[in-house]
């Protein structure tokens, strides 16, 4: 999960996409997928106009994989017109089930 | 990218299953209204086999069918070796199986039934070639590939032996009687292609529904070994000499195997992230008592059959009806609501998710209809079962049409979520 940098001028703008990406989420969980612990990273090409998201899926061949993937792209590119954003699918580190947040723990009704 | 991506062939393929599916169930629930008097009776009624063949191929093999091209590259992790195949294996399928279904009712076992079971026999082989190919162009192996494999080849296995049983009408193959070898043929289809490939799908799937953090496979390893020594043992040892006192002990051997999946699944259920349980997983986890009761009639049959106890017929009819219209059935009538939406949820859904606010997967079918299914499901049970083994019609009557509520339920839903409009609710 990304760290809050003050000095780096894009942290607010990284804040604000992960808070965006809450917009999207889990078909079957119904969670977000930043409560999931599925985003690792977000990183900003701002000569380039690019945004790079680096996530990861519950399973290598999650059945909702592609959707989630086109999710985050449509959502994000939705919120930063002029932005292009390529997703990064990662499996190091593995997703587990420790990887969901505290708020995603409550909103499982754990 | 390196998820399954959905594509229109696998789509119509998947979803062609689903309907002729469901549309069997519908007509095997009219077949059993029409022969209320045959379960009354032994089993061996030419009624009884249409009505079981309807229930196996038709209605449980038909949607297994359909739903593994779906789920064997989420479970193989790997993508389906043809497409082309599986449209060829399903052509051959339902012809045979209306064939074979129609010459067991009217009962003429001449070049119909001997064509229909031909038929089966090669769909059968082709989605099994399907099935070895796919899971070739993977590298590591797992419990669930062995299931899953195991499973194809003893579909194979109940065909090829079904389809010398049909020409054993006729043309003399055997010289002991056809009764001799339908309690291999049954087994072989039940615990061998149902149970197996239920196992192997399941195991993957139930975990990934539940959120469970329970990811040790060992129990499924000693379930694995276990039933298939009990069918390899029931096979060579009913063929040799019957059933016989060492029938307990291999029955104790599956029972063994299968209650270490069931703990695997009561260790997944404990360790759930999701705590809320919906409707179509209750109705998995019914399907998986009905499993156990059904294996508890077990020692009463041997028992009794040993006894020469004409009581033996009646609970080998309640131990057929609680697998294939009891677990089974209770199975699909739930997994079908977890995995069909899906399907067409991404096919409606995928290019619009993080633009618009969209339905949910759960919010394409009828919840009110679902709930009027289970219920009629839960009637069906507790009726029709002890009908079967009290013999009585008002018991059997009320069973069969509850069924057919059931099916006209499922039938409703499955068309509501396949004639889904997309429709959205406002930008994100």
């Amino acid at each position: 999960m990304e760290n809050f940098d003050i000095t780096d001028h894009l942290s607010f703008m990284k804040a604000e996409i992960l808070e965006t990406l809450r917009l999207v989420m889990d078909p079957e969980l119904h969670i977000n997928i930043i409560d999931l612990g599925l985003v690792y990273g977000v990183k900003i090409d701002e000569p380039g106009k690019q945004i790079n998201i680096e996530m990861t899926l519950s399973s290598s061949y999650c059945p909702m994989g592609e959707s989630i993937v086109s999710a985050v792209k449509n959502c994000v590119e939705g919120h930063y017109a002029g932005f292009t954003t390529n997703v990064e699918l990662v499996w190091e580190p593995i997703w587990s089930y420790h990887s969901i947040t505290e708020e995603g723990k409550k909103l499982l009704g754990i | 990218m390196s998820s399954i991506k959905q594509n229109t062939g696998l789509y119509r393929i998947v979803v062609t299953h689903y309907v002729v599916a469901a549309l069997c169930f519908l007509i095997l629930a009219m077949m059993m209204l029409f022969s209320v008097q045959a379960f009354t009776g032994h089993y061996f009624h030419p009624r009884i086999l249409a009505i079981t063949h309807m229930a196996a191929l038709g209605w449980g093999t038909m949607i297994i069918l359909g739903a593994s091209y779906q789920l064997i590259p989420v479970v193989l992790e790997t993508e389906l070796y043809s497409k082309k195949l599986a449209w060829i294996s399903f052509s051959l399928f339902l012809p045979g199986m209306i064939a074979l279904v129609y010459s067991f009712w009217i009962f003429i076992p001449g070049i119909h039934m001997q064509c229909g079971a031909v038929l089966l026999l090669t769909a059968i082989i082709l989605f099994t070639i399907n099935v070895y190919l796919t899971a070739k162009k993977k590298k590591q192996q797992t419990i669930q590939e062995d299931f899953i494999f195991s499973a194809c080849l003893c579909l194979c296995l109940t065909a090829a032996l079904g389809t010398v049983l049909v020409f054993n009408f006729t043309i003399p193959i055997f010289t002991q009687d056809q009764l001799h070898f339908l309690k291999i043929h049954a087994h072989l289809g039940i615990a061998g292609w149902f149970l197996l490939m239920i196992i192997g799908v399941s195991s993957k799937l139930v975990p990934m529904f539940l959120v469970s953090s329970y990811q040790k496979t060992r129990l499924l390893s000693f379930s694995y070994y276990l039933i298939v020594s009990a069918l390899l043992l029931f096979i060579v040892d009913s063929y040799l000499s019957g059933i016989n006192y060492r029938t307990y002990f291999i029955a104790l051997i599956g029972a063994a195997g299968v209650a270490c999946y069931l703990l695997f699944i009561v260790k997944c259920f404990l360790s759930r992230m999701r705590k809320r349980i919906d409707l179509p997983m209750m109705s998995t986890f019914f399907s998986f008592i009905l499993l156990k009761i059904a294996i508890l009639t077990i020692p009463f049959i041997i028992y009794y059959h040993l006894k020469n106890d004409p009581i033996s017929i009646r609970y080998s009819l309640i131990y057929g009806v609680l697998l294939i219209m009891g677990w089974i059935t209770a199975l699909i009538l739930g997994q079908t609501f977890k995995t069909l939406p899906f399907i067409v949820w991404v096919k409606h859904y995928e290019h619009l998710t993080g633009k618009v606010k969209t339905p949910m997967p759960a919010d394409l079918f009828k919840n009110s209809l679902l709930k009027v299914q289970s219920a009629g499901f839960i009637i069906f049970c507790l009726t029709f079962i002890p009908g079967c083994f009290f013999m009585s019609q008002l018991l059997l009557y009320t069973g069969i049409s509850s069924l057919l509520v059931t099916a006209a339920m499922y039938l409703t839903n499955v068309f509501i979520i396949l004639f889904h409009k997309t429709k959205t609710y406002g930008k994100l």
